[in-house]
């Protein structure tokens, strides 16, 4: 057979084999890069038992995907679950998963030393002694739901709705719990944002009207990070893999970190900036572009609100667009190179070469703040704000290679049920003072309750830590330890954790493979959902049994929160008389509650476009197709939509204002993608912005109050911030002019690549590789200090000290120290969690708090023979205790950088030491607080809070209105 | 271009699931993994670059090429871009690429993309490469090379030859000689094709000490090679020279279909012929 016959019969056969689901070329092999087992043998997958060599023993699996369950990237696993004795044996990457793309990081594949962690919680458990004793009962999940059911409805019924708080830590299901809280009526939902990215939202959603960016790395010319996106950054794992694959392909990385973390390693151009001076060394880069106009003038024409700017800032001068680009150039002319290595110790010629890199990205320059500078600095929300104004400046904003908002490389599924806006108002997460909070103030929390501004009734923590995680945690321990502040307190947690110690209820939950949730996120320039599900149903459904509850499945009574919420949710209204079970009511089975199967079934069926043609393509329902695939793709490529042609059909009874605005009666079309974005108001008619008119056409535009990009923000400018309203620098309150002469700043924001907070405590093989957190020091400050590594030192604090060993390191900006905050773990007894915890001694007189570490871990005997292998002892060290609070006046983010003093330790001093004093702690609550300039004094129209920002749980509009000066709490 | 993809395959390990490639190929049922272990990993590496580097081992300069070679296409490079299974996967995607592209343009920058593939990593060192294997292969991957090699002269003629000649071609290294350089040198250079010429594998070398009625020793070619010299160095001259004689001749036969190519090819087997001639006649003189 001549070649060409040959070559037939090969398209042939592959072709005869496709249509049957089936693979013709057989994976792992360099053909495809199918370095994945082909997913019609995801029934019946054979390898070698690793453990039976050298005998050649077949080992039999079955695939089930999931969603990892770490840090919020919500990478895809594939679950290998043994046929003989169904447990499952490793995790993998998912394949068909379009953010991961089978690839994870060593988190994912360390999900199994969390299932079978030996110390997890197995059991709901009740408090037997006093608060923080640590003594408990095994109770029912009966008991336990009917207890809490019971508080809940009665706080409801007698209208003390904000009795009742959520306060999530790893977020779950995109909106499931606020749906369940909108259901009950409560403005009660809390999260961890505040502690850790809202002053970046900040500074994107002043810009966007929408909170997160989403850049598309991979197709970058250069990519500038204000972060350690390489190994620690928000969606890590998938956009690390994308900024390789541009790097890959000839793009420039920029990286501006004071550490040389793993990412500054790979960049072409490093700095190490003073701490809080990036927005300055940007803005020198938007100045570069704006004197020698280099940016996309068109671009800037066309989508910044330079009109508005002008009209209300500049009304005497003319409103056209030559004359806003000289005073363009007049309001940055400042911003020298020379300026910003004044402030950022970043040579100016370093910093103007890489303004020339950034010049010629064009519209393919993708940047990206989280957390980093923006989290550690008052007036970090500048940070991102000014770093997209590089974006905006370049027209790099939804191209390809740039910036997208998240919200259009996101799609949230709308549900059976969407319960209205609650029709409350909780201040002791939204209080007066923080207008402009991008999140709720949550870790204030304590300082609030000891303020009087209210109590709460029953106060649920998932998966959240905040006596660790939140700076200033001897003042949640003195809140969670006094009943008259929170009554009941119930920890939703896998495992043992700083905070649960001192709860009611421990409520079991389960990990990454053991529960419901659906995600979607903006890891590149497309839509997809990601499924998580519990492994061991999704099999034994495959195998033929039915399961009616997730708790048949997992571990001991460990449960997932989906059917949890549920079950709590028609418990507190039985009858139906409070209005509330019908957002968990069965539809199939009217007068039953809702299950799992039906609740995802419906979203599946009506709200993802594309899924239900799909599965029908291999003769699946969409819910058997998403628990056979664990995710699908909705669109690629979505592009730039603020570009887009409103249609005609929306544009019933339209008027435009002298901004351009387009106001419609037209109602919004009903969507099935409830991606939160903001809100403009409508006009006074009633109108919704529908656009605005660039250039003689409706175009879609932005969901902000100008329709616009918002160079200039009315928002600010109107609530009392208007030396804000446009991007500029903002001194940190760890700028030189703030410290004293022997203060220095410690950096204490940084991850590590192979733990995510306390969620990943206990997995053993993370635990092995990283599990100490020592201080960063230059050699040059530590010889002035006299210290050498592994010596110990004294870091004070505001409010305190701890002490930790050194290690001394070229890595690290001089003069600046480092500090990972993803160690010193401790408990007060040795039960309990036993791989990353410290056994300390707890000292407390009055305000004043102390811990001694008694010691670190050591091996024991468990049903895992590798817990008797553990070698380390040292656990590192709990900084975040000695940290105050900083809320940043403006985005209410907790601003983290520390001003200290670094000593060599006392005689006395023993490494772990930690003294707090939380009467200074509430001093310097205090004083931040005063900083701020609450709605009641500069409201430009008698609301707590510009209703267009987002909010997680929005309440409905009227409660926005501002109640009389003696009826608002925390007002003096 | 499905043919190159289904060889690809078979230019891995046998697994069971390729079993329905090879029937569709008509080569028959699959070889034992231990055939596939003999020939891939202990006689012909399957990797570009130990056939066209200078030092006759992976990597270098000529999988850096290849590896450029991606990028040039806004690729990736994979890990191993000069394994014969990733590029003969790269020339039929390229291929399909070119067929599918309904921009004339475009698809004339796929074709000249899919004919310098072709010319310069594909007939480069295969035609030699495979010529071995069909000496010394089992049946199955016998005609699996002999497949692959009528698939690939099907595709020189029906792109036609290149004008220049391929770059890892370009250079000329020969022979170490050992009069100037060290032993050990020349002996590497033996086993580098880019110098001699010629392919020797392990079962060569056996062959060799068969003939000579020599001791042949275990170990890595260059040990062997070394052990062989150390009993008969006179004899594994002649030896050598007929059998870079016998490469000329193979290397000529190609002529009519790859030209230049076969030239280069021919002209350091003749090249290293010349100077093992030399070389024993040089030893004779001194004794």
């Amino acid at each position: 057979m001549n070649p060409n016959e040959l070559n037939e019969r090969v398209s042939a056969a592959r072709a005869e084999t496709e249509a049957r689901g089936e693979t013709f070329y057989p994976g792992p092999s360099r053909i495809h890069l199918a370095a994945f087992p082909p997913k019609e043998r995801w029934d019946d997958w054979v390898e070698l038992d690793s453990k039976s060599w050298p005998e050649r023993k077949e080992k039999r699996y079955m695939l089930v995907p999931t969603t990892c369950f770490n840090c919020e990237s919500a990478c895809g696993l594939l679950a290998y679950v043994d046929k003989e004795s169904l447990q499952v044996r490793k995790f993998e990457g998912n394949p068909e998963h379009p953010g991961s793309r089978g690839r994870n990081c060593a988190k994912g594949p360390a999900t199994l030393n969390q299932i079978t962690d030996p110390d997890r919680i197995l059991y709901p458990l009740k408090r037997a002694g006093k608060r923080g004793e640590g003594k408990w009962v095994r109770v029912s999940w009966n008991e336990a739901l009917d207890d809490i059911a019971s508080r809940i409805r009665k706080a409801i019924v007698e209208k003390r709705n904000n009795e009742v708080m959520y306060h999530v830590g790893r977020p779950g299901e995109d909106g499931f719990t606020e749906r369940i809280l909108a259901a009950w009526g409560v403005d009660g939902h809390n999260s961890h944002t505040n502690v850790c990215s809202s002053s970046s939202r900040a500074g994107y959603q002043f810009w966007l009207g929408m909170d997160r960016p989403s850049p598309d790395h991979a197709n970058a010319k250069v990519v500038l990070l204000i972060s350690a996106h390489l190994e620690a950054g928000h969606y890590f794992n998938p956009h690390a893999q994308r900024v390789i694959e541009a790097k890959a392909a000839g793009a420039k990385l920029i990286v501006f970190d004071t550490r040389l973390s793993h990412t500054a390693t790979h960049a072409d151009y490093w700095v190490a900036p003073y701490p809080g001076s990036e927005a300055a060394i940007v803005l020198s880069i938007a100045n570069y572009l704006i004197q020698n106009n280099l940016y996309n003038r068109e671009f800037v024409r066309r989508w910044w609100n330079w009109e508005e700017f002008l009209a209300v800032e500049n009304p005497e001068l003319p409103t056209d667009f030559a004359t806003f680009e000289l005073v363009l150039k007049n309001l940055y002319k400042s911003y020298t190179f020379e300026n910003a290595e004044k402030e950022s110790g970043v040579d100016a010629r370093v910093i103007e070469e890489i303004a020339k890199v950034v010049a010629t990205a064009g519209t393919k320059f993708s940047s990206h703040n989280w957390r980093s500078a923006a989290s550690g600095n008052s007036g970090g929300w500048q940070v991102a704000r000014t770093l997209f104004m590089l974006n905006a400046l370049l027209g790099a904003v939804a191209t390809e290679g740039g910036v997208y908002p998240n919200a259009w490389n996101k799609f949230v599924p709308k549900p059976m049920y969407t319960p209205p806006h609650p029709p409350a108002w909780n201040e002791l997460t939204w209080p007066v003072e923080y207008p402009l909070g991008m999140n709720e103030l949550s870790f204030l929390l304590p300082h609030f309750l000891k303020d009087g501004r209210g109590k709460l009734e029953v106060y649920f923590t998932r998966v959240y830590n905040p006596v660790w995680t939140n700076p200033d945690g001897f003042s949640w321990v003195e809140a969670l330890n006094d009943e008259s502040l929170i009554g009941c307190y119930v920890a939703l947690t896998p495992t043992w954790n700083e905070t649960s110690y001192f709860a009611d209820y421990i409520l079991p939950m389960g990990h990454g493979s053991e529960r419901h949730d659906l995600h979607s996120y903006e890891t590149h320039d497309a839509q997809w959902i990601g499924f998580r599900q519990p492994v061991m149903r999704a099999a034994r459904e495959r195998l033929g049994e039915k399961i009616a509850d997730t708790r048949e499945v997992n571990p001991g009574e460990v449960w997932e929160e989906n059917e949890f919420w549920m079950e709590l949710t028609w418990r507190i209204d039985p009858d139906g008389a409070l209005g509330i079970r019908q957002y968990v009511e069965s539809k199939e089975r009217p007068g039953t509650r809702l299950g799992v199967d039906e609740y995802y079934g419906y979203i599946f069926e009506n709200s993802v476009p594309g899924l239900k043609e799909r599965a029908a393509q291999e003769d699946l329902s969409p819910l058997e197709f998403m628990r056979r695939y664990g995710a699908f793709e909705i669109t690629k490529k979505v592009g730039a939509i603020y570009e887009e042609l409103v249609p005609d059909a929306e544009l019933e009874d339209v008027k435009e204002d002298r901004f351009s605005r387009v106001y419609t009666k037209t109602p919004k079309p009903a969507s099935t993608n409830i991606v939160p974005i903001a809100s403009p108001d409508p006009d006074a008619e009633g109108r919704r912005l529908v656009g605005v008119n660039v250039d003689g056409k409706i175009l879609r535009g932005f969901p902000t109050p100008s329709g616009r990009l918002e160079f200039y923000s009315s928002t600010l400018a109107e609530w009392g911030w208007h030396e804000y309203a446009i991007p500029t620098y903002i001194r940190s309150h760890i700028h030189p002019e703030n410290l004293a002469e022997d203060q220095t700043v410690l950096i204490s924001t940084f991850r590590l690549p192979t733990q995510i907070h306390t969620r990943s405590a206990n997995a053993k093989w993370l635990d092995e590789i990283s599990h100490t957190n020592p201080l960063w020091i230059h050699p040059t400050h530590a010889a002035q200090l006299g210290l050498q590594t592994g010596e110990l030192v004294r870091v004070e604090t505001e409010i305190g000290y701890f002490v930790v060993k050194a290690w001394v390191t070229e890595g690290i900006r001089p003069g600046i120290v480092a500090c990972s905050h993803h160690m010193g773990r401790w408990k007060l007894k040795d039960e309990g969690q036993r791989q990353m915890m410290a056994t300390v001694a707890l000292a407390h007189e009055g305000d004043e708090w102390g811990i001694k570490r008694e010691h670190g871990v050591h091996p024991y005997k468990s049903a895992d023979a590798d817990t008797q292998r553990i070698w380390w002892t040292d656990v590192g060290v709990h900084q975040n205790l000695t940290f105050p609070v900083h809320p940043d006046p403006v985005s209410g983010m907790h601003c983290w950088h520390q001003a200290v003093r670094v000593k060599k330790a006392e005689a006395s001093d023993a490494y772990g030491d930690i003294n707090v004093d939380t009467h200074k702690s509430h001093e310097v609550y205090r004083k931040w607080l005063r900083m701020t300039r609450p709605a009641n004094v500069h409201s430009p129209d008698g609301t707590r809070r510009p209703y267009w920002l987002m909010r997680p749980l929005k309440p409905s509009r009227e409660v926005f209105r501002l109640p009389d000066n003696q009826e608002l709490v925390g007002v003096e | 271009m499905e043919l190159f993809r289904a060889l690809a395959v078979l230019a891995e390990p046998p697994t069971k699931e390729a079993a329905r490639v090879a029937l569709a190929l008509e080569l028959g049922s699959l070889p034992e993994q231990s055939e596939y272990t003999d020939l891939f990993v202990f006689q012909l590496y399957p990797y570009a670059s130990v056939y066209l580097g200078a030092e006759g081992m992976l990597g270098g300069e000529a999988r850096d090429r290849i590896a450029g070679f991606w990028r040039a296409l806004g690729q990736t490079p994979t890990a191993e871009a000069d394994h014969l299974a990733v590029l003969l996967a790269l020339y039929a995607r390229l291929a399909e690429l070119e067929m599918d592209e309904s921009d004339a343009v475009r698809r004339q920058g796929w074709h000249v993309a899919r004919k310098a593939l072709l010319w310069e990593h594909l007939l480069s060192w295969l035609p030699a490469y495979l010529s071995k294997m069909e000496e010394i292969a089992e049946p199955f991957y016998r005609r699996w090379s002999e497949t692959l090699l009528a698939a690939l002269f099907e595709e020189a003629r029906t792109l036609g030859k290149q004008e220049q000649l391929a770059l890892h071609l370009r250079d000329t290294p020969r022979l170490f000689d050992p009069r100037e350089n060290e032993t050990g040198e020349f002996l590497q250079s033996l086993l580098t094709p880019a110098r001699s010429g010629m392919v020797l594998v392990r079962s060569d070398l056996s062959r060799a000490a068969h003939k000579l009625s020599l001791g042949l020793r275990m170990g890595e070619r260059k040990f062997i090679i070394k052990s062989l010299f150390s009993q008969d160095a006179a004899g594994m001259l002649d030896w050598l020279e007929d059998e870079a004689r016998e490469w000329a001749v193979r290397h000529r036969a190609h002529k009519e279909i790859l030209g230049d190519t076969a030239t280069a090819w021919e002209n350091k087997a003749l090249a290293s012929a010349a100077l093992l001639r030399e070389l024993k006649q040089t030893a004779n003189k001194m004794a």
